[in-house]
């Protein structure tokens, strides 16, 4: 579709549609008015890019995106160091920061056990967080993870793993970790009916 | 139950198209490929939201165009629906109920419920185990609605469960969580079917014994791939993680999985003979005629009113004898769709009290 532009405008169409939810027609158009802005404001945007790239990494605790080696949740002295709830990454740090309920701290696994993606154990940062659970003498591991199959999985895992450690739990049901299963069935049930009266 | 209207936009021939039913009997008459099948599958789609035909949604939408929409109004228990489903070539689809959206096929599932009755259906007694199990799960989504989430879970785990099997080198202890979840998924399916069946299985009998006069006994077992001596949770548990165990080198070597559900089978046995290699053409027809009366009843007796029948292709091949005693058996009771191209294998009541359409090229003509 870029191929009729000039090139320098077909590469930036091409490098703007490597972006995710970026379609051909929103990079035109992204494209298109990246053109008509001011030079300042071009540079602006590219030095922020840069900036955030070369400067934001991952908090060596807990792996939550941080431009200081320790984040701002781990430095934090007023914060519960016994308590860490395990998210999927760094976007439902911020979720659960905004409700401002959680005074624990935070671990972020880097996505969630999912073969078909070629993401095992070894892809995300599971044995830190063992390391972690041990050295800090963690009281409770929340696992916060979305109830999806590879959710499910990946708190399969990390259940079978921590238990021996500490007392691991679960946010969606509030089940212990590998509790009786045909009461999770009967709650699943449960769940589904719920969401069919409030239609 | 009663489809009361439906309305088609660029599904398969049909460019647009609006029926208003009317009457328990609707006959649609035409020649070969005018339709009439298309029409049968937009109900079926409608009350299942799955083709027993189709590929991929693609199939679905008329050539040339992007998008296809049905629309039903049902009358039911307690309140009437509009359902309204809309299908992509991408694949992606949007459900309605009354003009809300629907995430979930759960929430969209259940409104229309229909017994489906084709030449195809013979591929239950003939066909492999695939068959059965899609008639077994086709049959549990439309009783139970959830077990159409139920089993997009079993089969999400199934992927990837073989996806790490494929995976080169193996950690066996990354076998595990899947292994659980497997087991977990896969036992809720087990107990469905386990279930149905003990249900479906008394009634298919008598029907049968009606049908055919007593003239042959029908055995119906359900043969999961896991042993289950009896539809326990904790039992069905047990046996699913032993087999797994037992046929973890198997599934090492064959990088699959050999486990579960998606294994299962379900025997019919005429006289004590299976019924695949012994029943001859009119026996198979009978069995699966008791088979679709068996659902009718039950998803009458389960959801308080009859779901529609189907019947594609199929009334004008039973002889008039059939026809009659499947006349009084769904009388005045069951909204009954029937596709046929000629009129004259009709036992002559059939027709009398019909409303009968012409399908002539992607049109539904009134006769
Ligand atoms: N996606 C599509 N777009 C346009 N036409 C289609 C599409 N899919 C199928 N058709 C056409 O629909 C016709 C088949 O319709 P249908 O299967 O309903 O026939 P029928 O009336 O049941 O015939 P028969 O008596 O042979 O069973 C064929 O002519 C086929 O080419
Ligand atoms: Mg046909
Ligand atoms: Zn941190």
């Amino acid at each position: 579709m870029s191929s009729a532009y000039t090139r320098p405008l077909a590469r930036l169409i091409e490098r703007l549609q490597r972006l995710p939810g970026i379609g051909p027609k929103s990079a035109q158009r992204l494209a298109l008015h990246l053109l008509k802005q001011p030079d300042q404001e071009i540079h602006a945007l590219a030095n922020a890019l840069l900036e955030a790239k070369q400067q934001v990494g991952h908090c060596q605790i807990c792996y939550h995106l941080s431009a200081e080696p320790i984040c701002e949740i781990c430095a934090n002295p007023e914060r519960d160091n016994q308590t860490i709830c395990v998210v999927t990454d760094s976007r439902d740090v911020i979720a659960l920061e905004k409700t401002r309920e959680y005074r624990g701290k935070y671990h972020v696994l880097g996505g969630v056990i999912s073969p078909m993606d070629g993401i095992g154990p070894e892809q995300l940062t599971i044995t830190a967080l063992v390391k972690r659970v041990g050295e800090t003498q963690a009281k409770e591991v929340i696992l916060a993870l979305s109830p999806t199959i590879e959710g499910e999985t990946t708190i399969l895992y990390l259940g079978r793993l921590l238990q021996p450690l500490t007392r691991v739990t679960r946010i969606a049901s509030g089940l212990p970790v590998g509790g009786d299963l045909e009461y999770a069935d009967e709650l699943t049930l449960a769940k589904a009916l719920e969401g069919r009266r409030e239609l | 139950m009663y489809l009361h209207h439906l309305h088609l936009w660029h599904f398969r021939n049909y460019t647009e198209q609006a029926i208003t039913f009317s009457g328990n009997q609707t006959i649609l008459l035409g020649d070969n490929a005018q339709g009439k099948s298309n029409l049968i599958e937009a109900i079926l789609l409608l009350a299942t939201l799955h083709s027993p035909r189709a590929q991929r949604d693609g199939d679905l939408i008329q050539t040339n165009q992007a998008m296809a929409r049905l629309q039903a109004d049902v009358e039911r228990q307690p309140d009437p629906a509009q359902l309204t489903l809309t299908l992509r070539a991408s694949g992606r689809r949007t459900l309605a109920v009354n003009q809300q959206t629907q995430r979930r096929q759960v929430d969209f599932l259940g409104y229309l419920r229909a017994v489906f009755f084709s030449c195809l259906d013979l591929e239950l007694v003939r066909g492999g185990p695939g068959q059965r199990r899609e008639w077994l799960d086709q049959t549990l989504v439309q009783l139970e609605p959830l077990y159409s989430q139920l089993l997009q879970e079993y089969q999400r785990v199934l992927r990837q469960r073989n996806a790490l099997l494929r995976q080169e080198p193996l950690t066996p202890a990354h076998l595990t969580p899947w292994n659980d979840l497997l087991i977990q998924t896969g036992t809720r399916l087990i107990r469905r079917r386990f279930r149905l069946l003990e249900r479906l299985a008394p009634l298919a009998q008598t029907w049968h014994q009606r049908i055919s006069q007593a003239a042959e006994a029908l055995e119906i077992t359900y043969a999961p791939c896991v042993p289950v001596p009896e539809n326990d949770h904790e039992v069905i548990r047990a046996q699913f993680q032993r087999q797994l165990e037992v046929k973890l080198p198997a599934e090492l070597a064959q990088k699959t999985t050999l486990v579960g559900p998606h294994r299962d089978e379900v025997q019919f046995r005429l006289n004590g003979h299976p019924a695949r290699t012994y029943a001859s053409q009119g026996q198979q027809r009978t069995l699966v005629l008791a088979l679709k009366m068996a659902e009718l009843e039950l998803l009458e007796t389960i959801l308080g009113e009859p779901p529609l029948l189907l019947l594609d292709d199929v009334l004008a091949e039973l002889d008039l004898k059939r026809q009659q005693q499947l006349l009084t058996i769904i009388s005045e009771r069951v909204q009954t769709i029937i596709t046929t191209t000629d009129l004259e294998r009709f036992y002559p009541p059939w027709l009398a009290g019909a409303q009968q359409f012409q399908v002539v090229q992607g049109q539904v003509i009134p006769r």
